[in-house]
């Protein structure tokens, strides 16, 4: 039997994976635009599974919200994402550090 | 509101009413057309949709500050009106005005002048207002997640330069993983109360907090400082502020603090308020690391865009100090504070807006010396405001942190509000710094002659902050009105 | 029209401050006179719809703060006592304006002179206007900036300077107490407002409302007392009473008109308007009023000895305007409250005049000050020695005159009252006749007539500082001033002469309960009012005849023979002395005070401040705050995965937080 718990645990290691995918990565900056995906997949995880356990249809509308934003989020960062590369010539993370102090 | 359900129990609402959300929707309404209109037209109508866009905030303006003052609310109880929102909305509506009118002069001289700006600009003062509004946590996320969404384009707007670039891309990349945090932080308070609405998981929460609900307000709590950049969640502000050109950057610092500092109020003030005991701790820690270390960071700044980002982080800390008083006291005293800080903002950035030499932006400190010589009026303003972010009695610095300590004071949080007068004190070091420099050293050189509306800008900034201690009372009254709408 | 009464001097001030450079002088000065000048006519026009019309009214502008229980209102409270000043302040302002446009017109920062005079003039406006302590708190300190602004008008004089400075510091000693006053009564009362403290004033002194009060020891009666002397150290320091009054004779250092306007007819009343204006507060503290007979009837005596042997023409009027402010504080001491107020009202009108003359004999004679290189100058400018005479018979009380009714009911007020020191009073107030007659006469005679001591050699040596504008364009021969310098005073000079006879009535006689209203409060068992019609006929003519042996005295040693002083002075040096230092009072101060504060502060900055506290504080600690900053920006590193690190941290220590402090 799946119960409640198992769907948090699984959303909760995903979200952890996109988090630590944000800061462990030193390469690329593609896979940090992967890792936010993986946050807001285990959110809509999160959300589903509230929904159906509580019986509330809320939170499904709340997953199809974060589904739409996170589609124009994956946009318009990939959109920065070329125009940085079009400036500097590269995406590796370690090269993104001409501000600091 | 007539409720029926279909054959599965899935309830039908009627249309909602739409007239608590007028603002909004003529904003949308009018900035689609204006998408059209740019469209069709290309770069040459960049002018006119400047224009129009502040036509349209204008109106919006006018149109909320007439609006009714009782509390309306909308959309299945997502979307609420009431003295709060009408206060902070009608700030949002300033700061994007003020920052919208003040940027044109300096894209046209950087070869940026686009039309998409003001465009980026009216979506994100949309989604300030739906946040300002939001009574759900839906609401709070949809309306978060415009304004970022817009945020992070105008970050990185001059896109031929490489460090406006890296602002964007640094503000995405860390704004992203601040909302994952505050959405997974939303579904675990939903799943734990069993609604996304705010007044409900107040009722939820009368009796009592599971360690479930716990774990979602400080991820939200994390989301929420992230945008008003509060310690530990700050780190991108100086970068970004640094990297963006000048006048997003005094739009960043102006009306989305304000916004953001909203939500927080509505959060914490209208879902969490009978935990208040859990989330104080939280608040006071954030506001004390905030006030500390944007104070110390400061000092080591040469950079003015970057000391603005310390600035606006140690007075961010000094609002939520405010805040975490949980009274109305408090609300009345973030209110005052936002109102104060803004028009302090705007006024400094209207004056490094105005340091331009020989078609170069000026942007380090030293490129201020000696200008109480070479611009007599520019300086005076300039160090007034200093010195009202420092907190020098009596100007409007003082009124607001004086406003803020008190409300903690009352609240009982005696020891954090000592606290804050010591980082005050840190802080008062470089803003007096600069009042030096600019005072007593060797002038370098005449600026070029300074844009009609900066210089309007700075006056009445200037003016607000050194006569706001004669007739504090319409906006403390003000303030006063929008606070009780809360409780 | 209250409104435009206090605001026009204001946006006058606005408009020749900010545009003063862009406009020039000549518009400053029309726009800043006009406006005090509409002012000044709607002042009088309040006067008699206040006085003998509807009565008073509150006009509120708006809140101005609250904070907890302190609640303070930007108001204005019209009543008699208020109208009366409006009408001193805005007269006297519009005519020293008007003056002032003669005297000053080789100044190149005429603008600015003429700013400051409308900022002063708002300033006192609101002092006189307000109906809370706090408000009235603004205009104490406003009208003590522009007084140190004008004082200081010639900043290039290092005298100038100086004095300006003076005035400030020892202004600030009073307000110190002013202050503390102020915070006592807020603290008694609960409220700076006017309308709510003076009701509770009774109940709290005499009846149950205090019997359980104690304040540092205190008992009700003994709190209120206090609470009075501290108002009155206030008005003390800014009406230059004994021991506060070291900055008045300096402050002669501003322009002539400044003098005439500040240091005569206005500010240095605000004193006596305090008094006046909380006279509920006074009338419960017996022994408060005492303090005020004794220090008024002292100033009276000790200001017009020294007043007569100064040389410098304008000192001896600043001494003179010291020992009347005494005579009014006399008055009000003994509760004759609308006494001290009418001298207030008469005093005005021939100070005043008395100033702009001798600014009309300063300017004649090219910023020369000195009475010994004056004489003989009646035959020259011949219309300002006849304002110069009506000022000094309306001074001295010749019958008829302002001053002859004012002065005269005040002495016979101390002779009728049975309040304490009253006798002394008596006694000083009569001496200060005599004395007052002399100076006067001296003055003038010492100016006007004689040989003329002016011509060659001097002239020009004791205004080295700012003279260098004014002088060289002259021949050196006086000369009458323009007509728009004898205006005023011919206005002054009429006010002089029937001020007195035309208000008596009403301020002092029988018209005194209509006119005055609620402004003025006295308990039904004080009727000195009344009491002073009914002296000894001696008592009556007591100050006629001081005036008279006083004419005499100076007329015999300045006219018949003017070796007389010499050869007194030689005779009694010591007392010469004492009189010409004034009585040592700066000398003592400067032991007493200034060196040894100076001393202290040499110690405390070598060795305390730089050795100990720099050493341990300012140093020590900026080095950390140092050491801090560049260990914060460290951590700064421009990194993302660093930043999302760092929220990472924040959020999980928070939720450590709880999961290790468990939820409460």
């Amino acid at each position: 039997m799946i119960t409640l718990v198992h769907f948090l645990t699984l959303a909760a290691i995903l979200f952890t994976l996109g988090v630590l995918g944000i800061f462990i990565n030193r390469k690329n900056v593609i896979v940090i635009l992967m890792s936010i995906e993986l946050i807001l997949l285990s959110v809509n995880i999160n959300l589903v599974a509230f929904s159906s356990y509580l019986n509330d249809i809320v939170g499904q509308v709340f997953a199809l919200f974060v589904l739409t934003v996170a589609a124009a989020e994956a946009a318009i960062g990939l959109a920065i994402l070329v125009i940085f590369f079009r400036n500097r010539g590269t995406i590796l993370v370690e090269d993104i550090n001409t501000m600091k102090g | 509101m007539p409720v029926e359900t279909t054959a599965s129990g899935i309830p039908i609402y009627a249309v909602p009413a739409l007239g608590p959300a007028l603002p909004e929707i003529i904003m949308a309404v009018g900035v689609l057309a204006l998408v059209l209109y740019g469209a069709l037209r290309g770069e040459r109508s960049t002018g006119v949709v400047t224009a129009a866009a502040i036509a349209l905030m204008a109106f919006t303006l006018g149109f909320v500050l007439t609006m009714p003052a009782e509390t309306q609310i909308t959309f299945a109880d997502a979307f609420i009106t009431d003295g709060f929102a009408r206060f902070m909305k009608a700030l949002v509506l300033i700061g994007a005005i003020v920052a919208l009118a003040m940027s044109r002069e300096h894209f046209r001289r950087a070869g940026i002048d686009r039309y998409e700006y003001p465009l980026l600009i009216l979506l994100a003062a949309i989604g300030m207002m739906v946040m300002i509004s939001a009574n759900d946590l839906i609401a709070l996320y949809l309306g978060l997640e415009l304004q970022s969404l817009a945020a992070y384009v105008i970050a990185s707007f001059h896109r031929d330069n490489a460090r406006s670039t890296e602002a964007g891309l640094k503000y995405f990349v860390l704004g992203a993983l601040a909302s994952g945090m505050l959405l997974y932080g939303s579904s675990l308070v939903y799943g734990f109360t069993g609604s996304v609405s705010f007044p409900e998981i107040a009722a939820v929460l009368t009796e009592g907090a599971n360690p479930g609900v716990i774990f979602g307000l400080v991820f939200i709590a994390a989301g929420l400082a992230f945008k008003v950049s509060a310690v530990p969640f700050h780190m991108w502000t100086p970068d970004v502020y640094q990297g963006a050109p000048t006048p997003v950057t005094a739009f960043f610092a102006s009306a989305p603090k304000v916004a953001a500092m909203a939500l927080a109020v509505r959060v914490f003030m209208g879902a969490f308020l009978t935990i208040v005991d859990q989330w104080q701790q939280i608040i006071v820690f954030i506001a004390v690391a905030s006030m500390f270390l944007g104070a110390f960071a400061a000092i080591g700044q040469r950079d003015i865009k970057r000391l603005m980002a310390y600035s606006s982080i140690a007075n961010i800390g000094f609002a939520l100090l405010g805040l975490a008083a949980g009274t109305q006291q408090g609300v009345e005293a973030v209110l005052v504070y936002m109102a104060i800080y803004m028009v302090m903002t705007l006024g400094v950035f209207a004056c490094i807006l105005a340091m331009r030499r020989g078609g170069v932006e000026l942007e380090t400190i030293d490129d201020l010396a000696g200008t109480a010589r070479t611009h007599p009026g520019f300086a005076f303003a300039m160090a007034m405001l200093m010195l009202s972010l420092a907190g020098i009695p009596p100007l409007a610095g003082f009124i607001g942190k004086y406003y803020a300590f008190w409300a903690a004071v009352e609240a009982g949080l005696v020891v954090f509000a000592v606290l804050g007068v010591i980082a005050s004190v840190v802080g008062a070091y470089y803003y007096l710094r600069i009042a030096k420099i600019i005072y007593f050293d060797e002038p370098v050189g005449a600026y070029e002659p300074m844009p009609g509306f900066l210089r309007g800008v700075m006056a009445v900034s200037a003016v607000f902050t050194v006569g706001f201690w004669l007739v504090p009372a319409p906006l403390v009254a003000a303030a006063g009105v929008a606070a009780r709408s809360l409780f | 029209m209250y409104h435009a009464i206090v605001f026009l001097p204001l946006l006058g001030f606005l408009i020749a401050g900010i545009f003063g450079r862009m406009i020039g002088p000549r518009p400053s000065e029309i726009v800043t006179t006009s406006f005090v000048a509409i002012a000044a006519l709607l002042s009088w026009i309040a006067l008699f719809s206040v006085g003998f019309g509807d009565g008073a009214t509150t006009v509120r502008i708006g809140n101005w703060m609250v904070s907890g229980e302190l609640a303070v209102d930007w108001a204005l409270r019209i009543d008699a006592l208020t109208v009366v000043m409006l009408v001193v302040v805005n007269t006297v302002s519009a005519l020293v304006h008007l003056y002032s446009i003669g005297y000053m017109h080789e100044d190149p920062s005429r603008s600015r002179f003429f700013a400051y005079l409308s900022l002063f003039t708002f300033a006192m406006l609101m002092l006189v206007t307000s109906d809370n302590l706090v408000q009235m708190f603004f205009g104490w300190e406003g009208v003590g900036l522009a007084s140190y602004l004008l004082i200081g008008f010639w900043y290039q004089k290092e005298s100038a300077n100086a004095a300006a400075m003076k005035a400030f510091v020892v202004n600030r000693v009073g307000d110190f107490g002013f202050a503390l006053g102020i915070f006592l009564v807020f603290y008694i009362f609960g409220s700076t407002s006017f309308d709510v403290i003076f009701p509770q004033v009774e109940a709290f002194a005499t009846g149950e409302a205090g019997a359980d009060f104690v304040f540092l020891g205190l008992d009700a009666q003994g709190t209120l007392t206090l609470a009075c002397l501290l108002l009155f150290m206030g008005a003390m320091g800014k009406s230059a009473q004994f021991l506060l009054h070291t900055w008045l004779p300096d402050a002669m250092e501003g322009p002539t008109p400044v003098s005439a306007l500040i240091h005569a007819a206005t500010m240095v009343t605000a004193g006596v308007f305090l008094v006046a204006r909380m006279s509920p507060l006074f009338e419960f503290a017996p022994t408060a009023l005492v303090v005020v007979t004794g220090i008024g009837a002292l100033t009276a005596f000790f200001a017009a000895t020294v007043g007569l042997v100064q040389n410098d023409i304008k000192r001896v009027i600043a001494y003179s305007t010291c020992s009347q402010l005494g005579y009014m504080f006399v008055a009000l001491g003994l509760g004759a409250y609308s006494v001290g107020i009418f001298h207030l009202f008469t005093h005005a009108f021939f100070k005043a005049l008395l100033f702009l003359g001798a600014g009309s004999v300063i300017h004649a004679m090219h910023h020369e000050q000195d009475m010994r290189n004056m004489g003989g100058l009646g035959k020259v400018i011949p219309l300002t020695a006849l304002m110069m005479v009506i000022g000094t018979i309306a001074l001295t009380g010749f019958p008829f005159t302002a001053g002859y009714y004012s002065k005269d009911a005040i002495i016979e007020a101390a002779y009728a009252s049975s309040a304490g020191m009253s006798d002394v009073a008596f006694v000083a107030v009569v001496i200060a006749a005599l004395f007052t007659s002399f100076y006067s006469w001296r003055l003038f005679f010492m100016t006007f007539a004689g040989k003329a001591r002016w011509g060659e050699g001097h002239g020009h040596d004791a205004h080295a500082g700012h003279g260098d504008d004014h002088a060289h364009h002259h021949d050196h021969k006086p000369h009458e001033s323009p007509p728009v310098m004898m205006i005023p005073l011919i206005l002054l000079a009429i006010g002089s002469l029937v001020a007195g006879f035309l208000f008596k009535g009403v301020f002092i006689g029988d018209g005194y309960e209509a006119f005055w209203g609620d402004a003025l409060y006295t308990r039904p068992d004080n009727t000195i009012l009344v009491d002073l019609h009914y002296v000894p006929a001696w008592v009556v003519w007591s100050p006629f005849v001081m005036m008279a042996i006083g004419f005499g005295l100076a007329y015999w040693m300045y006219v018949r023979d003017t070796s007389v002083p010499a050869r007194i002075a030689q005779e009694q040096p010591l007392v010469y002395r004492f009189l010409l230092n004034k009585w040592y009072f700066d000398e003592l101060y400067d032991i007493i005070f200034v060196r040894p504060a100076k001393r202290l502060g040499h110690f405390l900055w070598r060795t305390g401040d730089g050795k100990v506290i720099d050493g341990m504080g300012p140093d020590g600690i900026s080095a950390r705050v140092l050491d801090t900053t560049s260990w914060v920006v460290r951590l700064q590193t421009g990194y993302i995965y660093h930043y999302a690190f760092a929220m990472l941290v924040g959020a999980a220590a928070l939720v450590t937080w709880y999961l290790i402090a468990g939820v409460r």
